[in-house]
C-alpha cells in the first residue's frame, strides 16, 4: 500500500476527529455527555475485538476487567489519599493483571471452555464486589467519586476522554498492524500452523489478552471520570455479551467496527429510551434482525458494499 | 435447605443441559424462559383465588405455556439458523433473552410478585430430627422424579432415542430419514418446558422479580459446564455442587453467602475443565 | 542427523506406532512408505510435537527432543508441512511466508513497528524460490490446490530448517504438478542444504527421489534401506499385498 493510498483512507477519521473537536461549544450539554459516553464505551468494544475479532480468543467476560479497572480508580481516590495520578496508572493496571491472571488460567483451555472458565472467574469477581459492602459498597457501588478539577465540568471531560481515546486507538492501530497483531491475526485462523513455525501460541494469546484487558481498564478508568461512580453491574456478564454485541454489530474483523457498533448502541439506548423502557426488547429486535441480514456486522456490510477497505488491517493491498 | 434449591437448580439446567447435548447450542434465553413459568405460575394461581387448586394447576399449566412460547420462537426464527455458525445460534438466544425478559416486563409489570404454596405444604415434616419445611421435602422427591423421568425418556422411548442419537451424529440421523428439524424442535421444547417447569415450582419459595432470568442462567451455565455439557446426570452433580456449598456459605458467612458456589464453581474448573462427567462434545 | 528409537504411541487401545524406528542423515532425501493406516502421519507428529510418545525418543543433533512442545522443536530447526494444506486461508500468500520468516527472526512480538516492512527480502526471496512471486499478494485461500501445497512448503521454509518434514507432499496433485514439486524439493533441497523426509503413496515419486526409504507397517517399521534393497525385500512385498499403487 503506497504512502498516498495509507494517507487518504486516513482522512476519514481525520475529519471525524476534527468535527468532533469543535462540537462541545455548539450542542447542547446532553449530547457531549452522549457522546463521551460512546467515547468510553467504544474503548471498551475495542479492547474486546483486539483479542475476539483479531485473536479469535472467546473472552466471554471482558466486563470484569472493564469493572476491575473502575473500581481500582475509584476505590483509590475515595479510600486512599494517594495522588490522583496513581489512580489513573494503577486502574488500567490493576485490570491488566487480573487479565494476565485469568488468561493464564483460561490459555491452557480451547475456546468455549476459554469462555467457561472465564465467566466463572468473571463472575466470582463480580460476586466479591456485589456483597463487599464494606470495601466496595455492594450492590449500592461507590458514588461520588472526586474526580479532579481539569475533568470535573462534561465539557473538560469531553476533551480529555476524546483525547484519551484517540491514544489508545492510536496504539491499537499500531499494536494490530505489527509483527505481534499479524502473528496474532495467524493465530486466529490456525493456531496448529502456528504451533509448527515456532510460535508459542499460548504465550502470545496471553499478551494480546493483556493488552486488551489494560485497555479495558483504560475505559473503566474514564468511566469513572465520566460518571463519577461505579457499580457492580460494570462486572456483570450481561455488559460483557452487550460489548460482544457491539463488536458484532459494528464489525469484528475490521478495525473500526466496534467504534461504531458501541455507537450504535449508546445512541439506540439513549434515544430509544426517551421514548420507551422496552429498550431491551428493541436491542433484541435489532439483534435478531442483524443475525438474519448482516451477519458481517454493519461495518463488514458497508466494505463489502464500497470496496474501500481501509480498515482491514492486514490485508495490505 | 440447600438440597431443594438444588432440586430447583437440577430441573432448570437438566433442561439446559439437554438442549445443549442435542442442539449444541446453550440456550441463554433459558433463564428467560424460567421466568415466564415463575410468572404464569402467579397469574393462574392468582386466577383460580390463590388456593390449592390454583396451585396445582398453575404448577402443571405453566411449563406448557412456556414450552408454548418456545415453540413459537422456534418455528418461526430459530429454526432457519441451525445451519449458521454455533456463535450465530448463541447470539440468537441472547437476543431472545432480551424480548422475553421485556416481554414480561409488558406483560406482568415490574413489581415484585409472590405466591403462596397452599396449605397443605405450610409447616415442616421432622426427619430424622431434622425439621424440613414440607415444600422442600416436595422438592427433593419430585427432583429425582423428574431425573429418572428425564433419564427413561431419553434411553428407552424412541424419541429420546432418536434425540440422543441426534446428539451424537446429526447428519446420520439426518440420512436414516428422521426429520431432523423436528427432532430440533422437539429438544428445545422440551428443554424449555423442564425451566418452565422449574420457575412454577420456585415461584412459592421466591419474590418473583424482574431479574430472575439474569440470576439463573448464569448459575445454569456454570452448573451445566462443571457437570459436563450435555450430561444429565452431570446437571444433577453439578447442581448438588450450587446448592449445598450455597446453603453452607448461607451458614457460616451469609454476607458473602455467593461467593461460596461460584468459589466451588472456579475450583471445579480449574481441576477439571470439560466437567467433572462426560460432555457430549 | 535424526534419530527415532522405538516409539510407541496409542490412542486408547488402538496401538499407532508399535517401535518404530527411523535414521535420517544429514542432507539426505529419506522417505517413509506404508499402506494406509500404517502410522506414517502420527510418526511424524510424534516428531513434530503434535503429539507425545507412550514410550520411545526422539534424537535431533543428538538432542532430545521428547518432552519438547511444537513450537520449541520448530525453533530448533524442524519444520513441517502438512498432509492436508494447513495455510492461513485469509492472509495474502505474501503475509503467510511472512508469518513464519518473522517467527524464524524472533520477531513475532514485535508491538509497535509496522509488519509490512519487516523481512520483506527474506519473504520474497523464499517466494521466488517456490515460484510463488507472483502470486505474493493473493488471498492464500483462492490459489489453486496445487499452489496451496507448494505454499505449505514454502511456509516451512520460512523457519530455515535444517530438516523438512514433508506430509504426503504430491497428494492430490497431477502427474505435471507431482513432477513439478518434487523437481522443486529436490531443487531446494540441493541450493539450501536441506535434508528432507517425506512420506509419500506415489511409488514412482518415492523411488526416483529417496535415497533411503523406510518402510512401516501397523506402526512397525519392517525395515529402513536404500531403494533397491527395499525392492528386493520380502517383507515389503508381502506388505504391499492387495495395497498400494505400486
Amino acid at each position: 500500500m503506497t504512502m498516498k493510498n495509507r494517507f487518504k483512507s486516513f482522512v476519514p477519521y481525520g475529519v471525524i476527529l476534527v468535527v468532533l473537536l469543535f462540537l462541545p461549544p455548539v450542542i447542547p450539554r446532553f449530547y457531549t455527555y452522549i457522546l463521551t459516553s460512546i467515547f468510553v464505551t467504544a474503548l471498551l468494544a475495542m479492547s474486546l475485538n483486539v483479542v475476539v475479532g483479531h485473536g479469535g480468543l472467546f473472552q466471554f467476560h471482558h466486563a470484569a476487567f472493564y469493572g476491575v479497572g473502575a473500581y481500582t480508580f475509584a476505590l483509590i481516590l475515595t479510600k486512599t489519599s494517594l495522588p490522583i495520578w496513581v489512580g489513573f496508572v494503577a486502574g488500567p493496571v490493576a485490570a491488566a493483571m487480573a487479565g494476565l491472571l485469568v488468561g493464564w488460567f483460561c490459555v491452557r483451555l480451547t475456546r468455549l471452555y476459554f469462555g467457561m472458565l472465564q465467566i466463572s472467574l468473571g463472575s466470582l469477581i463480580w460476586a466479591i464486589a456485589f456483597r463487599w459492602y464494606s470495601l466496595t459498597g455492594g450492590d449500592d457501588g461507590i458514588h461520588g467519586v472526586p474526580v479532579p478539577d481539569f475533568v470535573s465540568s462534561s465539557t473538560s471531560a469531553y476533551y480529555f476522554i476524546l483525547i484519551l481515546l484517540t491514544i489508545c486507538l492510536v496504539v491499537m492501530y499500531l499494536i494490530l498492524r505489527s509483527p505481534f497483531g499479524m502473528t496474532l491475526q495467524a493465530i486466529r485462523d490456525n493456531p496448529e500452523r502456528c504451533e509448527a513455525v515456532g510460535i508459542n501460541v499460548r504465550r502470545h494469546q496471553l499478551l494480546g489478552i493483556v493488552i486488551a484487558t489494560f485497555f479495558a481498564g483504560v475505559a473503566g478508568v474514564l468511566f469513572v471520570v465520566l460518571e463519577r461512580s461505579v457499580f457492580p453491574d460494570l462486572l456483570f456478564w450481561v455488559l460483557s455479551l452487550e460489548i460482544f454485541i457491539m463488536c458484532l454489530l459494528g464489525g469484528w474483523f475490521t478495525f473500526a467496527g466496534p467504534i461504531l457498533g458501541a455507537a450504535i448502541t449508546v445512541s439506540l439506548r439513549t434515544f430509544v429510551g426517551i421514548y420507551t423502557e422496552y429498550w431491551t426488547l428493541i436491542l433484541g429486535v435489532m439483534l435478531i434482525l442483524l443475525i438474519f441480514f448482516l451477519p458481517e456486522g454493519v461495518m463488514g456490510f458497508i466494505t463489502e458494499k464500497f470496496g474501500a477497505r481501509p480498515e482491514r488491517v492486514y490485508q495490505e493491498r | 435447605m440447600g438440597l431443594s434449591r438444588a432440586m430447583i437448580l437440577f430441573i432448570v439446567t437438566s433442561g439446559l443441559s439437554f438442549v445443549l447435548g442435542v442442539l449444541r447450542v446453550p440456550n441463554v434465553a433459558h433463564g428467560s424462559l424460567y421466568m415466564i413459568g415463575a410468572f404464569s405460575a402467579f397469574s393462574i394461581s392468582k386466577l383460580f383465588g390463590g388456593g390449592p387448586i390454583g396451585f396445582w394447576l398453575a404448577l402443571i399449566l405453566s411449563p406448557f405455556i412456556v414450552a408454548l412460547v418456545s415453540l413459537v420462537s422456534e418455528r418461526l426464527l430459530f429454526c432457519h439458523l441451525y445451519q449458521r455458525e454455533h456463535l450465530m445460534l448463541l447470539l440468537f438466544t441472547f437476543a431472545l433473552m432480551l424480548i422475553l425478559g421485556d416481554l414480561v416486563k409488558l406483560t406482568w409489570g415490574a413489581e415484585y410478585r409472590s405466591i403462596m404454596a397452599p396449605d397443605f405444604f405450610r409447616g415442616s415434616v421432622s426427619i430424622f430430627g431434622l425439621s424440613l419445611p414440607r415444600y422442600n421435602l416436595f422438592l427433593l422427591i419430585l427432583g429425582p422424579l423428574v431425573a429418572i423421568g428425564l433419564w427413561l425418556f431419553t434411553n428407552k422411548t424412541k424419541i429420546g432415542k432418536i434425540a440422543r442419537a441426534a446428539a451424537v451424529d446429526m447428519e446420520m440421523v439426518g440420512a436414516v430419514g428422521i426429520n431432523v428439524s423436528w427432532v430440533f424442535a422437539f429438544a428445545f421444547v422440551l428443554g424449555c418446558f423442564l425451566a418452565g417447569l422449574g420457575g412454577a415450582l420456585v415461584a412459592p419459595t421466591v419474590s418473583i422479580t424482574l431479574g430472575m432470568d439474569h440470576d439463573i442462567i448464569i448459575e445454569a451455565f456454570l452448573i451445566v459446564t462443571i457437570g459436563g455439557l450435555g450430561n444429565m446426570w452431570g446437571a444433577m452433580v453439578g447442581s448438588l455442587i450450587f446448592g449445598l456449598t450455597q446453603s453452607f456459605g448461607v451458614l457460616f458467612w451469609p454476607q458473602f453467602a455467593i461467593v461460596f458456589p461460584y468459589t466451588a464453581v472456579v475450583i471445579v474448573l480449574l481441576w477439571r475443565p470439560r466437567g467433572m462427567l462426560k460432555s457430549v462434545w | 542427523m535424526l534419530r527415532i528409537e522405538k516409539i510407541h504411541k496409542s490412542f486408547g487401545n488402538f496401538v499407532a506406532v508399535n517401535g518404530a524406528s527411523l535414521t535420517v542423515g544429514k542432507g539426505e532425501l529419506v522417505a517413509v512408505i506404508g499402506p494406509n493406516g500404517a502410522g506414517k502421519t502420527t510418526l511424524f507428529n510424534l516428531i513434530t510435537g503434535q503429539l507425545k510418545p507412550d514410550r520411545g525418543k526422539v534424537l535431533f543433533n543428538d538432542e532430545d527432543m521428547t518432552k519438547l512442545p511444537t513450537y520449541h522443536i520448530c525453533r530448533k530447526g524442524i519444520a513441517r508441512s502438512f498432509q492436508i494444506a494447513n495455510i492461513f486461508h485469509r492472509l495474502t500468500v505474501f503475509r503467510n511466508v511472512q508469518v513464519s520468516v518473522l517467527s524464524e527472526q524472533g520477531k513475532s512480538n514485535k508491538l509497535f513497528s509496522p509488519a509490512h516492512n519487516i523481512a520483506v527480502e527474506e519473504t520474497n526471496r523464499i517466494l521466488e524460490s517456490v515460484g510463488l512471486l507472483e502470486n505474493a499478494e493473493n488471498i492464500a485461500g483462492s490459489l489453486s490446490y496445487g499452489d496451496q501445497r507448494i505454499l505449505e512448503i514454502a511456509i516451512a521454509l520460512g523457519n530455515e530448517p535444517e530438516l523438512l518434514i514433508l506430509d504426503e507432499p504430491t497428494a492430490g496433485m497431477s502427474p505435471e504438478e507431482t513432477a513439478a514439486t518434487m523437481a522443486l524439493i529436490k531443487t531446494l533441497a540441493e541450493t539450501r542444504g536441506l535434508t528432507i523426509l517425506f512420506c509419500e503413496h506415489d511409488m514412482d515419486v518415492v523411488f526416483n527421489t529417496a535415497q533411503s526409504i523406510m518402510v512401516m507397517h501397523y506402526g512397525r517399521t519392517i525395515v529402513q534401506a536404500k531403494p533397491e534393497e527395499v525392492k528386493a525385500n520380502s517383507q515389503v512385498q508381502e506388505a504391499y499385498l492387495g495395497g498400494e499403487n505400486a
